[in-house]
């Protein structure tokens, strides 16, 4: 997060100041690419530019403050993802196994190469494993650093069906490392 | 090595299933953890590897993750290029030039600022950020000039439509510059809004003299703030918050900055910018959502309302994302294999 210093760097930003972009770059594009590493591992960097070009275009139109602006990256992002299933879908790939094979994570145990490792990539593999839905929850608030709102308005859900799906992700992940044995942790 | 390690990864997993499930979070634990407020130590039983796990994904940036940033600040001077800002579309029919060359202005003074506030409170940004802080110092002449170019506005000889709080800021900023780069300066978009309303580029010293004679008197006397919704606004507000963020912090650097120096400027002495921000966060706060639509905050925040920025590109092939909106837009993107 920018904080305080953000509403002048937007405004700069929408003036044109390569500067300003600059610092709106790197402030959100960790969180962007990781969130569509998990999304669709094998295309997350074509898609994290595709949605700085969105962001690029829409930039002057852009009204709201700093989280508004983050969940408005996260939606352009998102229909990236919409976009790409839907054409991998015409294309008749197989998706699934498209995203299995993803960024092949070592052959050890991710959860592993996770929390030993501290492994940013591995956790991400780790919590590609949820079912779509929850995995795109447990992004979105951990790393756009949207609440249950902002996350229920970008889906199209109820805010109930988020805090929902979340729970459920947070609990398989929970089950997971506990069946690599690494649950107990705090002292490893 | 303890026992369970010595047990094949099968057996383990086998195992694990046999263990209790981790119980359901209450709300507020479940938020806690998503928002990287819960100690690990402090994990309700079984999730203290999950605490762990989302610490690790949501690690700071990894250099590999930043490696674009060359590629994207290109594809944005591009776009600024090949279609420079237009002024921010209002619904209300405001004489447009007049309102443009405001905002080429303003924007302008807030590029100055920010390098200001970059470089005066580097506390303030997150350290990824702390190297282009430094790099904005001395390189925002020079961006300002290229991008000013293409504004129309600023063409318009006949309309100073510079306030005094935005002379004050424009003619502090001119002042500060004067020794360092001159060269550059005069070319940038705010300063040639400055020289339109002096009347040219060498009776600027003159005017600003007589606006600072002028302006102090009557931003004392408490008009300083702008009517109606104007972008100023929004610029004061963001000088403000970082000027009060940097309160407890690196006072006496604040004091020297460009932006700092303009925003004491526009409160009319630096012992008066407590005061200033007081009333400007109040105002601001209504000049930034009264800007956009007019209307309070409904329609203006959802991000969506981006799907309206046929305004800034209407000629040129239409964004391909805007067209999927949550999935019902129609066509991808034209590369059918």
């Amino acid at each position: 997060m920018i904080g305080p210093s953000f509403p002048a760097l937007l405004l700069a930003a929408q003036g044109g100041d390569e500067q300003a972009f600059a610092i709106l770059w790197r402030d959100l594009q960790p969180a962007l690419l990781r969130y569509l590493r998990v999304a669709i591992p094998t295309a997350a960097d074509d898609l994290a530019a595709e949605t700085w070009m969105s962001v690029i275009r829409g930039l002057a139109g852009f009204r709201g403050d700093e989280r508004n602006f983050r969940a408005w990256v996260f939606t352009l992002a998102r229909h990236r993802t919409v976009d790409w299933h839907r054409q991998a879908a015409r294309q008749q790939t197989d998706v699934m196994s498209v995203e299995l094979l993803g960024d092949r994570p070592a052959p050890d145990d991710p959860a592993a190469a996770a929390l030993e490792a501290q492994s940013t990539r591995a956790a991400l593999v780790l919590i590609a494993e949820l079912p779509r839905d929850q995995a795109e929850v447990v992004m979105l608030r951990v790393l756009a650093g949207l609440d249950v709102a902002d996350v229920a308005r970008l889906l199209g859900k109820r805010p109930g069906a988020v805090r929902v799906l979340a729970h459920r992700g947070l609990r398989r992940l929970a089950r997971r490392l506990e069946s690599a044995g690494l649950a107990r942790g705090v002292t490893r | 090595m303890n026992e369970e390690d010595a047990v094949p990864i099968d057996m383990r997993q086998l195992l694990a299933f046999l263990r209790p499930m981790p119980p359901v979070l209450d709300e507020d634990t479940a938020d806690r953890l998503l928002t990287g407020r819960l100690d690990p130590a402090d994990a309700p039983p079984g999730y203290a590897g999950v605490a762990r796990l989302l610490a690790v994904a949501a690690a700071p940036a990894a250099p590999e993750e930043l490696t674009g940033q060359a590629a994207a600040v290109a594809r944005f001077a591009a776009e600024v290029e090949s279609h420079p800002p237009t002024p921010i579309p209002r619904r209300t029919g405001m004489p447009s030039r007049m309102s443009s060359v405001k905002v080429t202005a303003v924007v302008s003074v807030v590029v100055l600022s920010v390098s200001g506030v970059a470089a005066a409170a580097t506390g303030l940004l997150p350290s990824p950020a702390r190297w282009v802080a430094e790099q904005v110092s001395s390189t925002s002449h020079a961006s300002s000039t290229s991008r000013g170019q293409g504004d129309p506005g600023t063409a318009a000889p006949d309309s100073p439509g510079l306030d005094k709080a935005t002379t004050a800021a424009l003619c502090q900023a001119w002042q500060a510059g004067q020794g360092a780069s001159n060269g550059n300066r005069a070319d940038s978009a705010a300063f040639r809004a400055l020289a339109t309303a002096a009347g040219g580029a060498d009776k600027v010293a003159a005017y600003c003299q007589a606006a600072a004679d002028g302006g102090t008197a009557t931003s004392s006397k408490g008009q300083g703030t702008p009517t109606g919704p104007d972008a100023a606004g929004a610029a004061k507000a963001g000088l403000c918050r970082a000027w009060q963020a940097g309160q407890g912090g690196s006072n006496g650097r604040r004091d020297d900055s460009v932006a700092f120096r303009a925003l004491a400027a526009a409160a009319g002495g630096v012992d008066k910018i407590p005061a200033f921000c007081e009333t400007t966060t109040s105002t601001s706060a209504h000049g930034q959502s009264a800007e956009p639509h007019g209307n309070g905050k409904g329609p203006s925040s959802p991000p969506t309302t981006l799907s309206s920025p046929a305004a800034a590109s209407p000629s040129a092939s239409g964004p391909p994302s805007s067209t999927g909106h949550g999935g019902q837009g129609q066509g991808g993107p034209p590369t059918t294999g």
